[in-house]
C-alpha cells in the first residue's frame, strides 16, 4: 500500500511518515502543491493525505487534481483548518474523510484504514489477531469462531484497538474515537473504565485472552504478542 | 433602567409646530379683539360727539327739554361744577317692543352746562351690531386655526411618507446588513442632505467593519492554522514518548501532564475560534428543521454512555417542533446541553427532554448549583473548579440562541435543572 503526504510541516510530515512506515506502508512526502502535483502525475498512490493551508496553494486544489488522475486513490484531508465549508466542499470533490489537526496517529491510522477499505474491494474484511476476529463487514466479533455479543461502543472500542495493535491508546486519544465531542473528555474516562471492564469480561467469558493491558494511567495497550 | 419613550421626528416636529401655531392664533386673536374694541370705541364716541352738539344746541335754543326723547335732567346745583363731572360709560339691554327683542347699548351719561344751568343726560346708542362683528371674528379664528391645524397634520404625515422614504430604505439596508456581506451594499438614492451624509456614513462605517472583519477572520484562521499544527507536531511527540516504554518507565507523570495540557490547549483553542466564527455570523444557512430526527439521533449516541452512568434519557418529542437555524449551530445546541446534562445528571431520575409547540427542556437532576445562577452562561464558569470542561459549553449555547432569534433561561425546580429554549419573542 502505497501513501503520499502532502504536508509542509517537515517534522509533522516526517513523523507521519515513521508512523506509517512502521504500520508496514510505502510512505513518501510532498511539501508542496507543486511537488505534489508532479508525484501523482507520474505514480500512482491508494491514498493521498491532503493538508489544505499549503505555503504555493489550497490543497483543495490538489483533491480535484487527484480524482481527474486516478479515482480509486483514496484522499484525506488533514487540516488545521477547522471551517465546515472547506470539509463540505473537500468532501463534494471527492475526498474520503476529513480529519483537523490535532489528531491522534492511531485515529489517522484507522481512518486510513477504513479508507483503504472502502476503495479496495479486494481487501479482506476480516481482521484476526490470535483468537480475536473481527468481520468488519458485519460488525461483528468473534472469539475462536464463536460469536461475541458486544454492544456498539465495545464493538468500536475493541475494533480500535485491533487496528492499533501495540500502541498505548491514551484515555483521551479513545473517548475522542467513541464519542467526538458529545461528552466532555474528562468525564468519558469512568465511562471508558466501564466501557474496557466490560469489554475484558466479555472476552474472557468467551475463552479469550485479556489482551488489554492498562497503561501508566494514561491508556490502555492492546498486546498482540503471546 | 428604564426605557425612555421615543417619538417620531416629524410628530415632535409637528406637535412643537401645532403649539407654536396654537399660541399666534391666540396672541392674534387678542390683538384682533383690543383693534376690534378701539375701533368700536372711537365709533362710538364721534356718534356720541354729535349727539351731545345736537342736544347743546337744542337746549340752547330754550326749546323744552321734556319734548327730547333723551333722558335730560337739569341739577339743582353749580353747574360749573356739575360740567366737570366726568361721563359714565355702561353697556345695558333694553326691550325694542318694535321687533321684539332685547337690544345692546351703550350707555353713556354725560353732565354739562348750557348757560347757568347744569344738566345730565344718558345718551344711548345701539352697538348690538358692532358686538356681533367681533363675536364674528373672533368665532371664525377657532374653525381657522383647526382648520390649519389640520392641515399641518395632514400635510407633515403625507411628506413623512414621501421624504422620509430614502431614510427608511437606508434604515432597512442597516437592519439586514450582516457582517461579511457588505461589499455590493446598495446605495439609496435621495437629494437631502442629512440622508446624503447619514448613507456616506454608514459605507464608510460598512467598509471599516468589513476590513475588520476580514483581518480578524484571517487572523482567527491563521491562528487556527499556525497554532495547530505546532501543537500537532508536539501532540504526536508526545505520543512517540508514551510507545515508549523506557521513557514512560522514568517520566509517566511529566509525559502524561505535557500530553494533557497540550490536549486542553488544542480543544480550547478549537472552542474559542468557533465561539468566534459564531459571533462573526459565519453559520448564517438558517433553516427551517424539525428537530425530533435530530434530537433522536444525538440521543442514541450517547444513550449507552449515559446507561453507564446509570442515566437513563426519557425523551418525548412532538413532531411538530421546529427551530429556524443553521443545522450545525442546532447540532452545537443539543450536543452541549445533552454533554452537560450526562456530566452533572445524577441518577435520582432521568434525563428529560422535551419539545412540544415552540418549547424545547432539558433536565437533569442534581445538587443545586454551587454557583449563582446568572453566571452559569458566562465564559469559562465551572461548577467545580476544575479542568473537566472547558466551560466555554453554555456560552456558546447562549451565544447562539441570542443570534438566533432563540431565548434560553435556566431554573432548578424540585431538585433538576432545567434548561429552557423558546422562540424569543
Amino acid at each position: 500500500m502505497k501513501i503520499l503526504i502532502v504536508e509542509d510541516n517537515l517534522r509533522l510530515a516526517q513523523d507521519m511518515q515513521q508512523f506509517l512506515a512502521d504500520n508496514d506502508f510505502v510512505v513518501e512526502h510532498a511539501a508542496t502543491l507543486r511537488e505534489a502535483y508532479d508525484r501523482i502525475s507520474i505514480y500512482k498512490y491508494d491514498l493521498v493525505i491532503v493538508d489544505l493551508g499549503l505555503p504555493d496553494g489550497d490543497g483543495i486544489e490538489l483533491v480535484r487534481r487527484i480524482k481527474e488522475y486516478n479515482a480509486q486513490t483514496g484522499i484525506l484531508i488533514l487540516t488545521a483548518r477547522d471551517a465546515i465549508e472547506d470539509k463540505v466542499k473537500g468532501l463534494n470533490l471527492g475526498a474520503d474523510d476529513y480529519m483537523t489537526k490535532p489528531f491522534h496517529k492511531a485515529e489517522l491510522n484507522a481512518r486510513i484504514h477504513s479508507v483503504l477499505r472502502r476503495n479496495k474491494f479486494n481487501r479482506s474484511n476480516l481482521l484476526q489477531i490470535h483468537e480475536i476476529k473481527v468481520d468488519l463487514l458485519a460488525s461483528q466479533a468473534f472469539i475462536h469462531d464463536s460469536p461475541l455479543n458486544l454492544t456498539r461502543k465495545e464493538y468500536d472500542l475493541l475494533l480500535y484497538f485491533m487496528q492499533n495493535p501495540n500502541r498505548v491508546l491514551t484515555k483521551e486519544n479513545i473517548a475522542e474515537h467513541l464519542w467526538g465531542d458529545h461528552i466532555d473528555q474528562t468525564d468519558s474516562f469512568d465511562f471508558l473504565y466501564n466501557h474496557i471492564k466490560n469489554l475484558r469480561k466479555k472476552i474472557t467469558r468467551a475463552g479469550g485472552k485479556n489482551h488489554i493491558r492498562a497503561m501508566y494511567g494514561m491508556g490502555y495497550k492492546f498486546s498482540a504478542n503471546q | 433602567m428604564k426605557k425612555q419613550r421615543s417619538f417620531k421626528l416629524l410628530t415632535k416636529t409637528t406637535s412643537i409646530y401645532l403649539i407654536f401655531t396654537f399660541i399666534a392664533f391666540i396672541s392674534s386673536a387678542f390683538f384682533l379683539i383690543r383693534e376690534t374694541d378701539k375701533f368700536i370705541s372711537k365709533d362710538l364716541e364721534s356718534s356720541y360727539g354729535r349727539y351731545e352738539h345736537r342736544l347743546k344746541r337744542y337746549i340752547a335754543e330754550g326749546k323744552p327739554i321734556d319734548r327730547l326723547h333723551t333722558d335730560v335732567q337739569q341739577l339743582p346745583g353749580d353747574a360749573a361744577s356739575i360740567s366737570q363731572m366726568s361721563p359714565v360709560y355702561s353697556d345695558t339691554v333694553i326691550y325694542n317692543s318694535g321687533v321684539d327683542e332685547m337690544q345692546r347699548f351703550r350707555k353713556k351719561t354725560i353732565f354739562f352746562r348750557v348757560h347757568d344751568a347744569g344738566y345730565r343726560a344718558i345718551l344711548l346708542l345701539p352697538v348690538g351690531d358692532f358686538l356681533k362683528l367681533r363675536d364674528d371674528i373672533f368665532g371664525s379664528l377657532i374653525p381657522a386655526f383647526i382648520f390649519l391645524a389640520m392641515g399641518i397634520v395632514l400635510f407633515n404625515y403625507l411628506l413623512s411618507g414621501y421624504f422620509f422614504r430614502p431614510f427608511n430604505r437606508i434604515l432597512d439596508i442597516m437592519k439586514t446588513y450582516k457582517v461579511g456581506r457588505g461589499s455590493g451594499i446598495k446605495k439609496i438614492k435621495t437629494n437631502t442632505s442629512e440622508f446624503i451624509r447619514m448613507q456616506d456614513l454608514f459605507h464608510q462605517m460598512i467598509e471599516r467593519i468589513e476590513y475588520d472583519y476580514s483581518n480578524l477572520k484571517e487572523y482567527t484562521e491563521n491562528m487556527a492554522h499556525e497554532m495547530q499544527t505546532p501543537l500537532t507536531v508536539i501532540f504526536n511527540k508526545t505520543e512517540n514518548l508514551i510507545a515508549d516504554e523506557s521513557v514512560m518507565r522514568k517520566n509517566a507523570d511529566n509525559v502524561k501532564i505535557i500530553y494533557e495540557e497540550t490536549n486542553y490547549l488544542s480543544k480550547m483553542g478549537n472552542s474559542l475560534n468557533l465561539l468566534t466564527k459564531i459571533e462573526n455570523g459565519e453559520f448564517s444557512n438558517a433553516i427551517r428543521i424539525e428537530t425530533r430526527p435530530v434530537i433522536e439521533k444525538q440521543v442514541a449516541a450517547v444513550e449507552e454512555l449515559a446507561r453507564l452512568k446509570s442515566l437513563t434519557i426519557d425523551a418525548a418529542l412532538s413532531p411538530e417542533h421546529q427551530i429556524v437555524i443553521d443545522p450545525f449551530l442546532l447540532d452545537i445546541i443539543l450536543k452541549n446541553l445533552i454533554r452537560n446534562a450526562i456530566s452533572y445528571g445524577t441518577g435520582e431520575g432521568p434525563i428529560r427532554i422535551r419539545t412540544a409547540a415552540g418549547e424545547f427542556t432539558i433536565s437533569n437532576y442534581g445538587p443545586p448549583l454551587e454557583v449563582p445562577e446568572e453566571k452559569i452562561f458566562q465564559r469559562f464558569y465551572r461548577n467545580h473548579n476544575s479542568k473537566t470542561s472547558l466551560g466555554l459549553g453554555l456560552s456558546l449555547v447562549k451565544k447562539i440562541c441570542e443570534l438566533n432569534g432563540l431565548a434560553i433561561d435556566y431554573s432548578y425546580r424540585e431538585g433538576q435543572h432545567v434548561f429552557r429554549i423558546k422562540e424569543a419573542v
